[in-house]
Parts: structure tokens; sequence; C-alpha cells
């Protein structure tokens, strides 16, 4: 596959980048993830994890399932004024 | 698996500090192995912002040793093949009255004199530079010198250098034992993968570097710190630089008589306003502080907190998302200084932790003293501010 495909939208990080992040010591979605950005933009990941898994699966030659990112909250974006805001 | 292996030094914790003190050791033309436990940058320097500061260090000492880390951090730029988000826009200290103005006049006053490039900036100034912040602000100090960098991205540009010089960098391998000879010096360092030889480690474990003490019969008088932070969407450029509150430095040292203009809530939850721009558009918001163990979730409390003493000085953040919260340990050590240090009792035992929220900054300086030491040089700095035994009292042998 072509090193230029765009995995991540969000941050806008390439196969290449995630395979070079692999080869620097990369094993699970959390350490692509730290090298490259990958899912941690809006999306938090919700469209390019399972792409990450299969690639660090593929390029590890695993055959065990790659255990997804830590989740963070919140679930969703919320803004600044409706966390802190002094509604309750 | 690893065979037998010999090196000169055997470095323990992949953070940024365990990073920079194997790759200022490489440089000095020694074999050595980093061995960590889990991935590179995977524990506090991967949840810390990328502070490289010497506005939030106490006068005297402890900013000179700041001062001589960032100019290493602009050496680094250069040494490094990989980037790691290094800039240098300086930083804001913001004030909310005239209480506070008074102490920090008298503050710059020291640093100016010192020679560092510290000033005052009037209320019409600041607003002018930073049109987004609250309006009540009547000034600021602005710390010409202080930058940023991605700290996980620094950690993983050492590592890969490192290993260009002839390190071997083992992750996912944990430490089990430390054997030494009759004599008490170090002999080995048995990994779950394999036993290294060596005469020399140093401790770089942070948070968990007591552990490793415990294994050659120390007790390290590090505690985790906890400290959450929030994470928000790209966007506009809400501040230009890093902007902190200078009640900052009441909540990190405390014992001050000096108290913040603040809801008690949030004082007790040591909350204080810390503004981060990262170069990807995005900014981190800080600060908290609570010793609770080593539990790393976030709270939903602090989460309003920091939101909440955010908006008092940008209100134009209440429109603007937060997609991510985390929450790191800071190893804290009382006396606020890092344990840069021999350990005249287990000879070839060396310990480089303890930074709390200045791991960062002080990484480079660290991992030159520590190369230093090891090597039998004379230090750029005195070290003993820094060494252990100024907890000899509990380390009796």
């Amino acid at each position: 596959m072509n090193d230029d495909i765009l995995i991540c939208r969000c941050e806008e990080i390439t196969l290449g980048e995630i395979r070079e992040a692999i080869r620097n010591g990369a094993r699970d979605v959390n350490g692509v993830k730290r090298r490259t950005r990958a899912g941690m933009g809006v999306c938090q990941g919700n469209t390019c994890e399972r792409l990450i898994q299969s690639i660090l699966r593929r390029e590890l030659a695993l055959t065990v399932p790659i255990e997804p990112h830590t989740d963070r909250p919140p679930a969703k974006p919320i803004t600044f004024g409706a966390l802190g805001g002094d509604h309750d | 698996m690893i065979t037998i292996k010999t090196y000169d030094a055997v470095i323990i914790g992949g953070g940024i500090i365990g990073n920079c003190v194997t790759y200022y050791l490489a440089k000095s033309g020694l074999k050595v192995a980093l061995v960590e436990r889990e991935d590179v940058a995977s524990g506090t320097t991967g949840k810390s912002d990328g502070n490289v500061l010497i506005a939030d260090k106490q006068i005297g000492f402890a900013t000179e040793l700041a001062y001589a880390s960032q100019q290493l951090f602009k050496e680094l730029k250069q040494e490094l093949s990989m980037d790691f988000s290094y800039t240098e826009r300086g930083s804001l200290y913001v004030i909310e009255d005239e209480s506070e103005w008074a102490v920090a006049e008298d503050y710059v006053r020291q640093q100016s004199e010192a020679g560092y490039p510290f000033r005052m900036m009037d209320r019409e100034e600041i607003h002018a530079d930073e049109p987004f912040l609250a309006e009540d602000i009547i000034g600021g100090i602005e710390i010409g010198c202080d930058a940023s960098i991605n700290p996980m991205l620094f950690a993983f540009a050492l590592s890969v250098e490192s290993a260009k010089l002839g390190a071997d960098i083992y992750t996912y391998n944990s430490v089990r034992d430390i054997t030494r000879r009759s004599d008490g010096s170090i002999r080995s360092v048995v990994t779950e993968k394999g036993e290294l030889f060596t005469e020399k480690v140093i401790n770089c474990a942070g948070v968990w570097a007591p552990e490793i003490g415990k294994l050659v019969d120390l007790e390290i008088p590090i505690i985790p710190r906890q400290g959450q932070l929030l994470v928000a969407e790209s966007t506009f450029e809400v501040a230009r630089r890093k902007v902190v509150e200078f009640g900052y430095m009441m909540a990190k040292f405390g014992g001050s008589d000096y108290q913040r203009n603040i809801d008690p809530k949030l004082e007790e939850l040591g909350i204080a306003f810390v503004f981060e721009r990262t170069t990807d558009n995005n900014f981190i918001i800080g600060s908290s502080r609570a010793f609770v163990g080593f539990d790393t979730r976030v709270s939903i409390e602090v989460m309003r907190g920091l939101a909440k003493r955010a908006l008092r000085f940008y209100p134009v953040l209440k429109d603007i998302n937060i997609t991510r919260a985390y929450a790191g340990l800071r190893p804290y050590v009382e006396d606020h200084f890092p344990i840069i240090s021999d350990v005249p009792q287990v000879p070839g035992f060396y310990i480089a932790a303890g930074h709390e929220g200045n791991g960062i900054g002080l990484a480079p300086i660290t991992g030159k003293l520590i190369a230093q030491l090891v090597t039998g040089q004379e230090t750029d700095f005195p070290l003993d501010h820094m060494h252990f035994s100024r907890f000899n009292s509990k380390n009796q042998t």
C-alpha cells in the first residue's frame, strides 16, 4: 500500500508516518499516538483506531488482537463554557 | 531475549530523564543500555505539558539550573535528527490585582538584576499584546527566554539518537533485581529478558524510583503528585505565548503568606491557570495538584475547576471545545529539588529523579550532570542541593 494514504484525517497522519512510528518502537495504538498524533484530533480516534490496529498487526506480524488506545474523557467534545460555567 | 551483555552503565526508566541521561552518556563514549518497563515516554513524560521555563523557578540556584538547561535544548535542536516542536515564544505571568503587582515587581527586579530577561507589562501593553485576556487583568510579567517542546517527541528523538550512538534501548522489559558484590557495589541488573552486567546503574524511574531504590536497600523519598490537564480543539490563536497566573508559583511552592483571590474550592483542588500553546494549533490547560497515590483517573470536579479557572482569565474560551482530559504523576520531593546524585553507600548507584513539575525543562541539564558525575568530570553545577545525602537520616546503613 502507498505510504501517502491518509489514515488519521483529523491530524492528517499518513500510513508512512505510522509505519515509521512502528519502526521506531511503537507496539500499540498508544505508542503510535504518542509518536504521530494519530487519533489525537477532534474525533479522538473514532475513525482511524481500527485502521491503526490492523496496520500494527500487519507490520509486527501479530496474530493476537491489538488493544484499543486509552479512552479519555470527555466522551465527546464539550465547551469550556458548558464544563466550567456557573450553571450546575 | 537479550543474551548476557556487559555495559559501562545501565539506565532504568525510559522517560525524558532516562533518555537525556542515556543520550549524554552515549555521547561521552560509554556503552550504555536503557531499560524501560513499557514504551518510551509512556509514564509521566507522556502526560506532561512541554514547559521549558525559568518563569516558575525559585530565585537563585533553581533559576540558574533551568536557564542552563534551556541553553542545552537549543544545542539539542541542532544535534538531534528528529524534530521535537521546540518553540521559543516566551511566557507571561498575568497579574490580577495590586497586591500581586507589588510582589511581582520585587520578583522581576531581583531576576532582572541577576541578568534574566524578565520585565513588567502594564495594563495597556498586555491587553494590546494579548487581546483575549480578561479585561480586569492589570498587567503581567514577560519572560523572554521561555520555550516549549513536545516532551514525547523529545524522548523519542533522544532514544533514536542514542541508538545511533550505540546505546541499546530495551523497551517492554522490566527490571527484576539489581545484584551486588560483597562490598555492596553494583554487579548487574536482572531484567525480565536477561541479565545486564554493569558497574553503574542510574535510577531514572521518576515516581517509580523508590521501587528501584528498594532493590539496593534505599528509601528514596519521592511521592506521586497528580496533575490533570485539559486539551482543547484546534482553533484560532487564543494567546501568543505561554500564559500562567501569578498565583501559580504560590500554588506550586505553598507555605507563603500570600493568598490568591480564588474560590476556596479551586484552592483546595490545587488549581492554578496555565495555558500552553502547542505547535499543533491547539492548546493545553492546567494545572492541578493532589496527593492521591498512583491514581491517574481524571475527576469531573477537577475538570470543571480547570475550565472555570481558565474562563476567569480567557472568557473567550467559553465556546471552544475540550477534546481530551488526562492525569499524570509528578515525582514530588518535599524540598522541591530533584535528586541528581551518586549514592556513597551503594557504589556505582546513581539517582536522577524527583523533578516534580520541572522534569521536562530540567531534563537536559540532568543528563549532562549525570554524565559528568558518572565519567568523573567536574560537574557544571555543585550538586549539594540535589545530593541524596540530604535524606541521610532515613538511610543510615
